[in-house]
């Protein structure tokens, strides 16, 4: 199947004083039309400044070193500003993280969205209320809320509007930074269940950003498994959370909490900085299952198995044991 | 690899200053540039003791009047006979100095206002900012005009007094609003939670973080009143036996230093004006991109 | 029996913000009439409930931070008040707070050092500085933290994890009576928390009580021994965390505990929420006087819960384990 958007090698990097740093190391993934993928990782692992390249918001003192981003073909990363622009908002929109937060609090609900839709668009300001209430409905939400203001919502609300915000332009890709993190847990599935009917009634890919495992497990249909700056394994969630292959992951789903499972463990170790990565294998130091090569060698990211994608020596033919 | 492979900034002295001029040149120019002239101006009595072989600039009737420019005279005289050329280095300094002086009180009063209201918050807090926006209504050109014009002897430190009394309120509303914001952060609970009282909390926790936006407000009062002073200079209130820059330019334009072709004792206070304003500037610039990590273009660790 | 070690009694706190143009004063009310007590034994209580609950609010009178409008806050038999007034020094030394936020707790001006020094030199603890220094090392060893790779620096250097941790190390040191912990680990993440919650179990043995204040219900049945659910001010349902967890009886604590998202890709939510209904609720107008707090959202709603506000008691078949409800379903 044709990937609507593409993620091709990126890397990049930070420039501080004790030199260049790497953030992202060759990361590359796909994202299929109508699925919701999810990116999961610990904080510092990159995910989140992967979805800010896509759209081109890496300013410095972060660069972008080389890679590409295709959408439909087409290479957002050498685009003008201009083209950019016509990009933005209209065919990939983004929900950055504590969005909630960032709403103008002088200005209704109706003016923000009215005033997104025409920067982007050649919508009369008639057409960009309707749309503007269109966007509200699309996410469960009464057109009485367009004419509130942000303080008169609770954070929850207020995270559905900006999801809302970002459907306005009918995007075909919703890039969503962290969307349920600060909010309480009726909050956190309502706004889970809005991104999936998102992508039920109104065939919009979405790619969600979150550390919380659970949450990928309730909406995404695929998951990326991110570490260190690098992607470790890609997979479609029930196979993956039936039967993690890379240590990491395996590690991340024994270490959550959960009502069903009393008992969990953390991960030995800390994870690394970008001032000292650990050479080869980034998650290493950490493995219970690390070889010798894993200290040399960097694991190429592979598909062992159909849809299933991993960047780990065990799998490899020289690293021996299991085989697709 | 462990956090102990993580290379350790160091910090502190000669680290610090030298991180500081990698991450933000036009600081550093800033400083250069600023610096310079307070030198200057710290060693004008020496400067000029040499030039007038040991008179003072500002002496009434040592040369003869209006000379033009010659060899001794560099600049020429001016109408009370006093060598020109000296007097810019004396205007320097005595602009210099007004702007300092006065900055120093304002934010004087403006820090220790400031730290009563917004840590004590409440009623206090809403008299002191009633008193603080109410002075700022206050019309200070056409006062400070009169002040001057009919008090008989205005000297170099009158003249950063009232300065100061009316450049306070300003500095003032940002700082309050700074402190209550800092009051709030969940450090000063901690530190409640230790036992510490209000006042050590304020002196250890809040202040130290209010630091850096202190010496920016002092570099903004200096540049405010350096303009003030100079603006009243030129036309033409203000003591004329104190000499600064801005009387310099007062003279200049009465004496027609332009239409005789004297282009340099003209443009010499203006330059060295401008050089004033640009550094303080800079710093503030500088300042900001250090502080402020989305303008940083190379980030610390 | 011994007395309790903390007891909230028909706790109740009114925020009142003046307006001086149209509307006039507005009141909310943050707390009605919470009980809550803490018995001597040294045990772990969450206290449960999403934003606007009051549960910041109660931990905050708890700590002494705020004083509460209506009922009694005592601690150990003697009013708060009392204690932080005419014996502050020794209520800090029992009574201690890990916050949410392990970026904003630091000064930022400061090495991380001087969070761990200032309990060691502001309560005494070590005779003299080599014996505090052990002290120190100690505490963050205990841990799991290396004091050379922590000492010496300043917060920004170290990670949301490594910043907690060393604040788990504060409380390690001070060993208070009780310890006040407001969403400590949702800032952190997933595989950082197991490890945190481990460490704060731990301190059980060591005579540490502690109060853990979450909207996280996961993480509280996780934790705790007994389990306070709120809502909007009032105390809807309390017990033992297994049967709130395994049997929940109040129609809000089952909305909870269904929307909690399961990693299991296997079992997802099968209903959607209603979404109108939550967003009413939302809106704050649910805090009137009258009626049950949850009527307006709750699936199970009569007509006598919009008019009078059931009261807290336990339920029939259920009087063996000491739990509470205030649900009309019961009665």
């Amino acid at each position: 199947m044709e990937s609507l958007l593409e993620v091709k090698g990126l890397n990049v990097s930070v420039r501080t004083i004790a030199g260049n740093m790497n953030i992202t190391d060759n990361v590359s993934f796909g994202v299929y039309e109508k699925e919701i993928l999810g990116i999961a990782g610990e904080s510092g692992c990159g995910k989140s400044t992967v979805v800010e390249t896509v759209l081109n918001l890496i300013v410095a003192p972060r660069y972008i070193e080389s890679g590409q981003v295709l959408l439909k073909g087409r290479d957002l990363l050498t685009l003008s500003p201009r083209d950019l622009q016509n990009v933005r908002w209209k065919e990939v929109a983004y929900v950055p993280q504590g969005s909630m937060n960032t709403l103008n609090p002088v200005l209704k609900i109706e003016e923000q969205i009215v005033d997104a839709i025409i920067c982007h668009s050649k919508l009369s300001k008639a057409q960009a209320k309707e749309a503007a209430v269109a966007a509200l409905r699309s996410v469960g939400m009464s057109p009485d809320v367009a004419r509130m203001y942000p303080h008169e919502l609770s954070g929850g609300m207020r995270q559905r509007v900006c999801i809302g915000l970002s459907t306005a332009l009918k995007p075909a890709v919703i890039l969503a930074d962290e969307p349920v993190t600060a909010l309480d847990v009726v909050m956190q599935r309502l706004n889970l269940e809005t991104l999936a009917r998102l992508r039920d009634q109104d065939g919009i890919t979405v790619v969600m950003v979150t550390h919380d495992m659970a949450c990928h497990a309730e909406i995404c249909d695929r998951v990326c498994v991110m570490y260190a700056g690098r992607v470790a394994e890609i997979g479609e969630t029930r196979t993956l959370f039936a039967e993690p292959l890379h240590p990491y992951t395996q590690g991340l789903l024994r270490a959550v909490p959960s009502i069903q499972n009393r008992h969990s463990e953390s991960i030995p170790g800390i994870a690394p900085s970008p001032t000292a990565w650990p050479k080869g294998c980034r998650f290493h130091p950490r493995c219970k299952q690390a070889m010798e090569i894993c200290s040399r060698e960097v694991p190429p990211l592979r598909e062992i198995r159909p849809k299933r994608l991993v960047a780990c020596h065990l799998y490899n033919a020289e690293g021996g044991a299991r085989n697709g | 690899m462990s956090s102990s492979d993580r290379p350790r900034v160091r910090t502190g002295g000669i680290f610090t200053i030298a991180r500081l001029l990698r991450e933000s040149p036009i600081l550093v120019v800033g400083i250069t540039i600023f610096g310079l002239l307070v030198l200057v101006a710290i060693f004008e009595p020496v400067i000029n003791n040499a030039l007038l072989h040991g008179n003072r600039s500002t002496e009434l009737g040592l040369y003869d009047v209006h000379m033009p420019s010659s060899r001794e005279h560099f600049f020429g005289t001016d109408e009370r006979g006093r060598d020109v050329l000296a007097l810019q280095f004396t205007g320097l300094r005595n602009s210099l100095l007004v702007g300092m002086l006065a900055g120093a009180m304002s934010l004087g009063i403006s820090v220790i206002l400031a730290t009563v209201a917004g840590y004590v918050g409440g009623r206090t807090e809403t008299v002191i900012t009633a008193i603080t926006n109410s002075w700022l209504i206050i019309p200070s050109w056409p006062v400070i005009a009169i002040l001057v014009l009919y008090v008989a002897k205005v000297s170099l430190l009158d003249l950063a007094l009232v300065l100061a009394a009316f450049g306070w309120p300003s500095a003032t509303r940002v700082m309050t609003a700074q402190i209550a914001s800092l009051k709030s952060r969940p450090y000063v609970d901690l530190a409640k939670l230790n036992g510490f009282r209000s006042a050590s909390i304020m002196f250890r926790e809040v202040l130290p973080n209010f630091l850096p936006y202190i010496v920016l407000s002092f570099s903004y009062a200096v540049a405010y009143n350096i303009m003030a002073e100079t603006g009243l200079r030129v036309i033409g209130l203000g003591p004329q036996t104190v000499v600064s820059l801005g009387e310099l330019i007062n003279f200049s334009l009465y004496a027609g230093t332009l239409a005789q072709g004297y282009y340099l004792v003209a443009l010499c206070p203006i330059v060295m004006l401008v050089l004033i304003f640009a550094s303080l500037n800079f710093i503030n610039l500088g300042m900001e991109e250090v502080y402020n990590p989305r303008l940083k273009k190379i980030t610390g660790l | 029996m011994a007395e309790p070690l903390l007891e909230l009694n028909n706790i109740a706190k009114v925020f009142t913000r003046a307006s001086f143009g149209v509307g006039g004063r507005k009141t909310v009310q943050a707390l009605d009439d919470v009980t809550l007590i803490l018995p001597d034994k040294p045990q772990v209580f969450a206290l449960v409930g999403e934003s606007g609950s009051g549960k910041t609010t109660l931990s905050r009178i708890v700590i002494g931070l705020e004083q509460p409008s209506g009922g009694t806050a005592l601690y150990r038999g003697r009013p708060v008040r009392d204690w932080v007034r005419r014996h502050m020094k020794q209520y800090r030394r029992e009574v201690q707070v890990i916050f949410q936020d392990p970026y904003a707790t630091y000064n930022p001006f400061y090495r991380v050092d001087r969070v761990l020094w200032s309990v060691v030199r502001n309560f005494h603890l070590a005779e003299n500085k080599e014996r505090g220094k052990r002290m120190i090392d100690g505490a963050l060893e205990a841990m799991g933290l290396r004091p050379q790779e922590i000492l010496g620096r300043y917060p920004h250097q170290l990670s949301g994890g490594e910043r907690q941790r060393i604040m788990l190390a504060r409380v390690y040191l001070l060993r208070p009576k009780l310890l006040v912990a407001d969403e400590p680990v949702s800032m952190l993440d997933a595989s950082l928390r197991a490890m945190f919650l481990d460490h704060l179990q731990a301190f059980k043995d060591l005579g540490v009580s502690c109060l853990y204040i979450t909207h996280d219900l996961n993480v509280g049945y996780f934790i705790a021994d007994q389990i306070l659910i709120l809502c909007l001010g009032r105390t809807v349902e309390w017990g033992e965390s297994d049967h709130i967890v395994k049997d929940p009886l109040h129609p809000y604590t089952q909305e909870l505990i269904s929307s909690i998202p399961n990693p299991n890709p296997e079992k997802k939510w099968t209903e959607r929420l209603q979404a109108e209904k939550i967003g009413l609720n939302e809106l704050r107008q649910a805090r009137t006087a009258a009626g049950c707090i949850y009527a307006q959202r709750c699936p199970r709603v009569m007509d006598k819960c919009r008019h009078n506000n059931p009261p807290l008691k336990r339920v029939k078949g259920h009087e063996g384990d000491s739990r509470e409800v205030a649900c009309f379903l019961y009665e």
